[in-house]
């Protein structure tokens, strides 16, 4: 029910998304055959403004966009791919890789933040501190290119691709690379899969490992103090257990709810990552649609990423709703 | 303790008074200074932000009014760079390793931070380009600030539903939810690459993306504000509403987003210069950090020092404002001050000061 | 007579916060003996609260400093202890009740594991599953026998394992341990307990959850039980009912009781004897009826008669000249001679009045820290 009425709130947001990615793409680029052809004669140019409907008047384009998009037809990229089937086949790498970088976030970045809380304003908290904002101070690309040529030879940890070999040999059922594997019970292209992971999901985790750690500190500082710690201390429980039981149980309350808003800036970030490393996801797929002119390809993978962001607020506030039982579902 | 008394402390000073504006202003900046040295007391990592966000501001400053002012006094530019940043020795000194000859020095006494592939100075070029980073920094921020934090203050304050603001207000906020729905980068290259590799239009693009979260922030302080007794009893004394907003809002949002805009100066540099790397930002050649990156990324593994010195400027400066905004947060923000006036004294205050009479 | 179960000597208390030092308790020294209820009265900021957070040293260090003194509990110095063998003092060592109802259970878990909690605590250390001071035991009187020897228990661990394991147990609930919890909600005087289990603090009212507090406190068996001023966040009818169920309470489970407060009214209901702080020192201290009857220092003769009596309808109620001093600031010597109307030159010399029998009282343990407590009597 909840649920449901949040999805409907998704239909005017994507609406207006496709609206502004068209005519930004549409008006700023008058002539994006001349790009796509390469060709210099005007019949060519003209041949390809008539496949792509780009000779009708603005409004009678945006309107034969937007049927087509109700339809499910989302058209082709200039290449001739049509970019539907193409960004679904990438969507759960990318997914495969926030949700790797997240957990990543998760099991160090909220530890940190409560051993910051405990230690507040002694050096565990600037070390701490120290540590996440280099990650927020550090440009994706800078990471990303410096894990990929430099970290990643001298760990001899691979840097391209989701796989060794580009095509991997089994069939690519749900496009989830480890779980792909798992399904054609092939345990080393598993392994294969898990070490690819390793340094984009890394780098992608230590970008934003100051949204995990500086909420857990920020709202284990709110809870420290609260009578009920001091209630699980007299019980007599040891100070991890009040810690990690009483104090970091509420923390979570606001650390998961910012959690899931932050997964649209992890997919921000799979742009630059997923470009540096090669990896085939969405985040690449929408790199090479920008710089290629591709409208098309554009629009597609703009929806998906705003749906994705959409979605991941959706998924916090549920969560919200999971750990803290004073929230009433209505 | 002084800084939780001192600056928030709206109500005390009386919710009507008008024409000491200025000498109360004063004022009230004492206990700010108070409170500002105790915050840097307080935490050596906030001190350590706020000295290298004064250096950088200072170094910039240096930097582009310099090669001015002695023109116009010397007649020839000064400059605290020690060479030319585009200058290049042709031919340039360097060994000759397999016939070529290698350019690019690592760093030494003499190029502190090496030369690039055509034997320029890195620490110059990195230096030379520090004005620009800092002024996108510093713009972008300021005007989604004037533009989303002029939206959020409106339609939080004016949000009844059925007035004309109240609708207005609705509108701001569906629009916001667009944009926020879009990933920042990812809206933000877009709009780059279609408007061409260029300043200008690079400028555009983020400012296009980066205006609702100040619309955000602004209209969630502003609920929050709205709620307190001293607003109550300023519209209950008939106080219009264009004052109240004015004198009593506005100076009452401005910590959390004074905490907010520090850290986002960071964030978007590291933004920009990343729309710069990709190759939809600046032109071809301007000196601005992203770009460099781009330029010199195919000799990372080579030569280190080209790509790591404009990364390590860009990091540097990102992280100074990043330490400080994150300093200032844990005093200004009134939520985690809260937090910690909690850890710092117990529930019952050590202070007796309930006369007995009482 | 048995030794006493909680012995303080001369323990001063400090807070160092960025505007100051502010000595909250100075030189307090008591001692409460097995089964007995003290009560520590005195005003907002005397330090009485302190002084209860520091016994299980649950005072957040810092800001607060420990200065000086010792508190033995049970024999243990607990000052001396390690952050790590806290635990062990806890819960069926010494257990509290504080202020607040509505912070004092967390949100986030049911009733049941809340209390659960702690009785798996007592259990698994009355097995000697896990380290730590063993419970009073039933039927909780130390006046009958001597507490079992405790500092043992905090050299060496009965059963050294780690913790993740032990906390393991903890989780693990059985029909014994509902029917266990639901014993200690009907001790509370709780209806309906089946209900209650399965429901979160915020369900509550302010009265239920301070049953509820009380409940998680005595199911550790504790040998002291500290109340902070358990009843004064609560409504004036909810007060009465909680205060009732305290002292039926007590005849009931007979362990040693510090209950604070600043109404004079609920210690004479509960006490066997009485503290009187003011800033942050024990001025006096002695049985009930003696201390009440026959005041020996100053402040408390002028505590006593700023009660509103029902008998006296005459004009306003007396006050007292002067304010409660700043505890940055307090006053050489006696920290009340500059309200005092007994003052002479002497009491602001340092240092101030013992705590020492009283002059004028035939009661033995009746204690004042006051030059002139022969004299407190002409007082009007």
């Amino acid at each position: 029910m909840f649920v449901g009425k949040r999805l409907l709130q998704l239909i005017p947001v994507v609406f207006g998304v496709v609206t502004i990615t068209f005519f930004f793409t549409h008006v700023a680029i008058a002539n994006p055959c001349a790009a796509w052809t390469k060709a210099r004669t005007q019949a060519a140019i003209d041949q390809c403004k008539a496949t792509f409907g780009l000779d009708q008047p603005l409004p009678n384009q945006y309107v034969n966009y937007l049927s087509n998009l109700l339809t499910g037809n989302w058209l082709t990229s200039p290449s001739g791919l049509p970019v539907l089937p193409q960004i679904l086949n990438a969507l759960p790498e990318t997914v495969e890789l926030v949700l790797a970088a997240l957990l990543i976030m998760i099991v160090l970045g909220i530890p940190l933040g409560v051993v910051a809380a405990n230690g507040a304003g002694r050096w565990p908290d600037h070390v701490v501190r120290t540590f996440y904002l280099s990650g927020w101070a550090t440009p994706t690309y800078l990471a990303a290119l410096v894990g990929a040529l430099a970290i990643g030879p001298a760990l001899n940890l691979p840097y391209k691709y989701a796989f060794s070999t580009q095509t991997p040999p089994f069939p690519q059922i749900t496009h989830f690379s480890i779980l792909d594997a798992l399904l054609a019970g092939n345990l080393p292209a598993a392994g294969d899969a898990v070490l690819h992971l390793v340094l984009p999901a890394t780098a992608l985790a230590f970008l934003n490992m100051g949204i995990a750690t500086r909420m857990t500190r920020g709202s284990m500082l709110e809870v420290l103090p609260l009578d009920y710690v001091k209630t699980a201390r007299i019980k007599g429980l040891s100070e991890t257990w009040v810690l990690y039981k009483h104090a970091l149980r509420n923390s979570l309350i606001s650390t998961a709810t910012v959690l899931g808003v932050t997964a649209g800036g992890l997919l921000s970030g799979t742009v630059v990552i997923e470009s540096i490393f090669q990896w085939p996801g969405i985040g690449r797929y929408a790199y090479n649609a920008i710089t290629n002119y591709d409208f098309a390809g554009t629009i597609g993978v703009v929806i998906f990423f705003a749906v994705g962001v959409v979605v991941s607020n959706l998924v916090a506030d549920v969560m919200y709703g999971v750990l803290d039982p004073r929230v009433e579902w209505r | 303790m002084a800084v939780a008394e001192g600056r928030r402390a709206p109500g005390s000073a009386g919710v009507l008074s008008g024409p000491m504006g200025v000498r109360r202003t004063l004022r009230s900046l004492r206990p700010g200074l108070r409170g500002f040295v105790r915050v840097m007391r307080a935490n050596p990592l906030t001190l350590l932000g706020f000295a290298m966000v004064v250096v950088i501001v200072v170094l910039a400053l240096l930097i582009t009014i310099l090669p001015i002012v002695g023109q116009a006094l010397l007649g020839r530019p000064l400059s605290i760079l020690p060479y030319d940043p585009a200058y290049y020795p042709s031919p340039c000194p360097g060994p000759i390793v397999n016939n070529v000859t290698v350019c690019s020095l690592p760093p030494s006494a003499q190029h502190f931070l090496g030369t690039d592939n055509l034997g320029r100075d890195m620490f110059s070029r990195v230096l030379a380009a520090l004005p620009l980073d800092l002024a996108i920094g510093f713009s972008i921020t300021l005007f989604a600030l004037l533009v989303g934090g002029s939206l959020g203050l409106v339609a939080g304050y004016w949000d009844r539903p059925g007035t004309i603001g109240g609708v207005f207000s609705v509108m701001i906020l569906r629009l916001a939810d667009v944009f926020l729905a879009f990933p920042s980068l990812v809206l933000a290259l877009a709009i780059a690459a279609t408007l061409g590799r260029d300043l200008g239009p690079s400028l555009l693009a983020i400012l296009f993306t980066w205006w609702p979260y100040y619309v955000r922030l602004v209209r969630g302080e502003v609920l929050v504000v709205k709620q307190q007794p001293y607003i109550v009893a300023a519209k209950a004394a008939g106080v219009s509403d264009v004052r109240i907003v004015l004198r009593h809002v506005i100076r009452n949002i401005i910590e959390p987003v004074l905490v907010y805009f520090t850290l986002d100066v960071g964030t978007v540099i590291v933004t920009f210069s990343t729309i710069s790397f990709i190759g939809v930002g600046v032109k071809l050649g301007v000196l601005e950090w992203g770009n460099m990156v781009e330029g010199y990324q195919t000799y990372l593994t080579s030569y280190p020092w080209m790509v790591l010195s404009a990364g390590a400027a860009i990091f540097l400066t990102v992280l100074a404002f990043g330490l400080l905004g994150d300093g200032l947060r844990d005093v200004l923000d009134p939520r985690s001050r809260r937090a910690l006036a909690q850890t710092a004294v117990p529930t019952t205050l050590p202070i007796a000061a309930v006369p007995a009479e009482a | 007579m048995a030794a006493p179960v909680l012995e303080v000597k001369n323990l001063s208390v400090d807070y160092v916060v960025g505007a100051g030092t502010f000595h909250a308790l100075s030189e307090v020294s008591f001692e409460i003996e097995p089964g007995r209820v003290l009560g520590i009265v005195g005003e907002t900021g005397s330090g009485k609260s302190t002084l209860a957070h520091s016994i299980p040293r649950l005072l957040p260090e810092p800001p607060a400093k420990i200065r000086s003194g010792e508190i033995l509990f049970r024999g243990i110095d607990t000052l001396k202890l390690e952050k790590w063998q806290l635990p062990r003092i806890r819960g069926t060592g010494v257990s509290m009740v504080f202020q607040e109802p509505l912070n004092s259970l967390n949100p986030a878990y049911r009733i049941f594991d809340q209390i659960a909690e702690s009785v798996r605590i007592r259990q698994l250390r009355e097995t000697g599953k896990m380290p730590g001071i063993l419970p009073a035991g039933e039927p909780f009187d130390y006046s009958k026998r001597d507490p079992p020897k405790a500092s043992d228990v905090l050299t060496k661990p009965l059963v050294p394992s780690l913790p993740s394991k032990r906390l393991r147990t903890i989780i693990k609930a059985d029909e014994s341990m509902r029917r266990e919890v639901l014993e200690y909600l009907r001790l509370v005087r709780i209806n309906d307990p089946e209900t209650i289990l399965t429901l979160y603090p915020h369900e509550l009212s302010g009265g239920m959850r301070q049953r509820i507090m009380i409940a998680i406190a005595l199911s550790g068996r504790p040998s002291l039980l500290i109340a902070d001023e358990p009843t004064s966040a609560l409504d004036i009818t909810i007060q009465a009912q909680v205060l009732t169920l305290m002292k039926e309470l007590m005849s009931e489970v007979r362990t040693s009781i510090l209950f604070i407060s600043h109404d004079l009214g609920v210690i004479a209901e509960m006490a066997d004897d009485v503290g009187v702080m003011y800033a942050g020192h024990l001025v006096e201290f002695g049985p009930l009826e003696d201390v009440y009857e026959n005041p020996r220092h100053p402040y408390t003769k002028a505590l006593l008669r700023a009660v509103p009596n029902r008998y006296k309808t005459d004009g306003s109620l007396p006050s007292l000249r002067g304010t409660v001093p700043n505890l940055s600031r307090i006053p050489s010597g006696c920290p009340f001679h500059p309200r005092c109307p007994l003052a002479k030159p002497v009491c602001s010399k340092d240092p101030g009045p013992a705590l020492l029998p009283a002059e004028g009282s035939r009661i033995r343990g009746h204690l004042a820290a006051c030059y002139f407590s022969k004299d407190v009597e002409a007082l009007p």
